[in-house]
């Protein structure tokens, strides 16, 4: 598998938290190279490895399917457009956007900002405070756009320096993208576990998918893929992986303490880089929702470490995706 | 070639202020058969058109240069510091990519992640102090290699036409000027004419100060883009003017009090020929009018400019019909303005 083709390709489908269509479709389309999959009206892609044998336990693959966004909640009579964050959006981030509305028809528009010549210097700014500036009156933009339609930022992704990337939407889409290369790995060996795949939807918005998705599949242990913080400049060291320094073994409360020593000694005796990411309850990942999904599932996290989380311009270093995956791989083989 | 067509071309060159080059060599290309070009010490384009010999000697100015940032120290960690060329706030740039230095190495702005800012900074704009430029680079050696200490750092921005005639991009400040010029230029103007594509507008009116001294006027025309917030935060008077509503021609603003017979002139010939025609609601902003105005012993300066929003940023927002009117409107001018 290529993964720059298929990072690429996950990462320029559109999948707005609630309305992950596109992207699914993508997961869908590279997922069916490795299992028999499907799909429900919650948004969730599923995937079934080979055969289930009832005598081993089944180990879900699970990351996220969608990703931060706007959506339209009133339309002014000038044709402008007032955006809510779909997901914990960077209000930061904001201001001279140039921005996708996904109406009737796709159309092009612009965040609003105030240019130096008239601001008073204050350059704070909420939400609340910003439009879409589509180039439009009230009644030719009510024609094409509806409330409830998705806004995003479209970066595409692009090679950085040495093994960097940067993109929109790479949280989670290198979490699905590791899956996908494990499962890649995993193509024609014999596994210790039934292998099912989630990717779920609506994890921006509060953990939906895996929660119903979780409870579908019925996994009796289940490692959730997710982006955490990388160290950069103005962040602090304690708080963050290392970009380039390996996937990150979680470590919580919520967490299975034995699942996660499990995965510890695999990167050990297989050599693949792994840092630790240790969490004081819960995880902010799919995670809380599949360990209690029905009578419980032991659940680990594996973080890909990336810069700048739920901006357009998130970095990942290439070769955390791929220790993510060789550890996935070397996990679901253990004592072939 | 449209005009439209040439301002994409010029707006998708990268050119902050003292580093124009680029931009420069495009227009030379494309004026050089219509024009005697030099170029002088600081990098002003000064061309002149040939034709019948007039009473007033006539200069018509837009500015080459555009907004950035430069480089202005390279981190341990591999992340660039930077600093604004211009007037950018810092807003504008967070969570943008870039373009650094001539090796055209890509990078992203960016700072602490959202989830790990204090209360006290939710809802405030990173300023320049804690953004760094990021180009993938892990180490001061890795990066020292690819980015040197006054690199320009150019935004990166599509230039895209949407919604009923609207165009964005960056550099609309003042590429659009530039546009107008050459359309002036190629149809051949009747009289002599001095055209000046001037550098450094955007840090304190430089180039135009040299270049109009060079040409040494009796009437000067500035083509510029112009700050318009016609948006839905903003009423009345703080629209400052807006956009498809025509050619914005001012009566001051914080560098120039405009000659009141040829603002006047203009909004006469505006209405007799039917072309939209605007002035600005608020004394605010400049350009090189500032300069070329108090020249030497002082020229005769008009402004003549397109509304754009989002001035100063990666998403410049203008209207193609208001560059069509202002184009008509300034041929008008010069015509009345050869024999005053």
């Amino acid at each position: 598998m290529e993964l720059m083709k298929v990072l690429s390709e996950l990462c320029g489908a559109r999948g707005v938290s609630g309305n992950e269509t596109q992207a699914c479709k993508k997961a869908e389309e590279y997922l069916s190279g490795y299992a028999k999959v499907s799909h429900d009206a919650f948004g969730n892609v599923y995937g079934v490895v080979g055969e289930k044998d009832d005598a081993r336990q089944t180990l879900m693959l699970e990351a996220h399917i969608d990703e931060i966004g706007y959506i339209v909640t009133y339309i002014t009579d000038d044709g402008f457009l007032k955006i809510s964050g779909c997901g914990g959006i960077d209000e930061r981030a904001l201001a001279a956007q140039q921005v996708t509305v996904l109406g009737k028809k796709e159309i092009q528009g612009v965040i609003t900002s105030v240019p130096p010549h008239l601001s008073s210097g204050e350059s704070g700014f909420t939400v609340d405070d910003v439009f879409v500036d589509i180039g439009m009156t009230g009644e030719q933009a009510r024609e094409i756009v509806s409330l409830g339609d998705r806004v995003l930022v479209e970066n595409d992704l692009e090679l950085m320096q040495g093994h960097c990337v940067t993109s929109k939407a790479l949280d989670d889409r290198s979490g699905v993208a590791a899956i996908l290369l494990a499962l890649d790995k995993l193509k024609g060996r014999q596994t210790k576990y039934n292998i099912c795949v989630l990717f779920a939807s609506q994890e921006e918005t509060g953990e939906r998918g895996a929660k119903t998705g979780a409870y579908k599949l019925e996994p009796d242990i289940a490692v959730a893929v997710d982006v955490s913080f990388a160290k950069t400049h103005f962040e602090s060291e304690e708080k963050c992986g290392i970009m380039g320094g390996g996937v990150m073994i979680g470590i919580a409360p919520s967490l299975s303490r034995e699942l996660s020593q499990e995965f510890i000694n695999t990167a050990k005796n297989s050599g693949i880089a792994w840092q630790t990411e240790v969490m004081n309850g819960k995880t902010g990942t799919d995670a809380d929702n599949i360990g209690v999904s029905r009578g419980g599932v032991k659940t680990v996290t594996l973080s890909i470490p990336l810069r700048y989380m739920h901006t357009p311009t998130e970095v990942i270093d290439l070769r955390d995706v791929e220790a993510t995956a060789s550890l996935i791989a070397e996990f679901a083989m253990a004592g072939e | 070639m449209k005009m439209i067509e040439t301002l994409k071309k010029l707006c998708l060159l990268d050119g902050i202020s003292g580093d124009e080059g680029e931009v420069r060599e495009y227009i030379i290309s494309q004026i050089k058969d219509y024009a005697q070009v030099t170029v002088d010490p600081l990098g002003n384009v000064i061309a002149f058109c040939k034709g019948k010999s007039a009473k007033n000697k006539v200069l018509v100015s837009a500015h080459i240069d555009e907004v950035g940032m430069i480089v202005t120290y390279i981190n341990t960690d591999g992340t660039l510091m930077c600093d604004c060329v211009g007037g950018v706030d810092p807003a504008v740039v967070y969570a943008k990519r870039v373009t650094v230095g001539r090796k055209n190495v890509r990078g992203v702005i960016a700072s602490t992640a959202v989830h790990n800012i204090s209360k006290s900074e939710r809802g405030k704009a990173v300023g320049f102090d804690k953004l760094t430029v990021d180009i993938g680079c892990q180490s001061r050696e890795e990066a020292e290699k690819l980015a040197s200490l006054g690199d320009s750092i150019r935004f990166v921005s599509q230039f895209t036409e949407f919604g009923d005639g609207f165009v964005k991009c960056k550099a609309i400040d003042d590429r659009a000027g530039c546009a107008i010029m050459i359309q002036l230029i190629k149809d051949k103007p009747e009289y002599d004419t001095y055209f000046t594509f001037v550098v450094q507008e955007e840090i304190g009116l430089r180039g135009a100060t040299a270049a109009s001294y060079t040409v040494d006027p009796d009437y000067a025309f500035v083509l510029e883009a112009t700050t318009a917030a016609d948006i839905p935060s903003s009423s009345g008077s703080k629209r400052v003017c807006e956009l498809g509503k025509g050619a914005v021609v001012s009566f001051m603003d914080r560098h120039t009090i405009y000659d009141k017979e040829m603002y006047d002139l203009a909004f006469e010939l505006a209405r007799e020929n039917d072309i939209p025609c605007q002035t600005k609601t608020a004394v605010a902003g400049g350009n090189d009018a500032g300069a070329i105005h108090i020249s030497r012993g002082g020229v005769r300066t008009t402004a003549v400019s397109l509304p754009c929003r989002y001035l100063h940023s990666p998403s410049c927002v203008i209207n193609s019909r208001d560059m069509q009117s202002a184009y008509s409107l300034t041929k008008l001018l010069l015509d009345r303005t050869y024999n005053r």
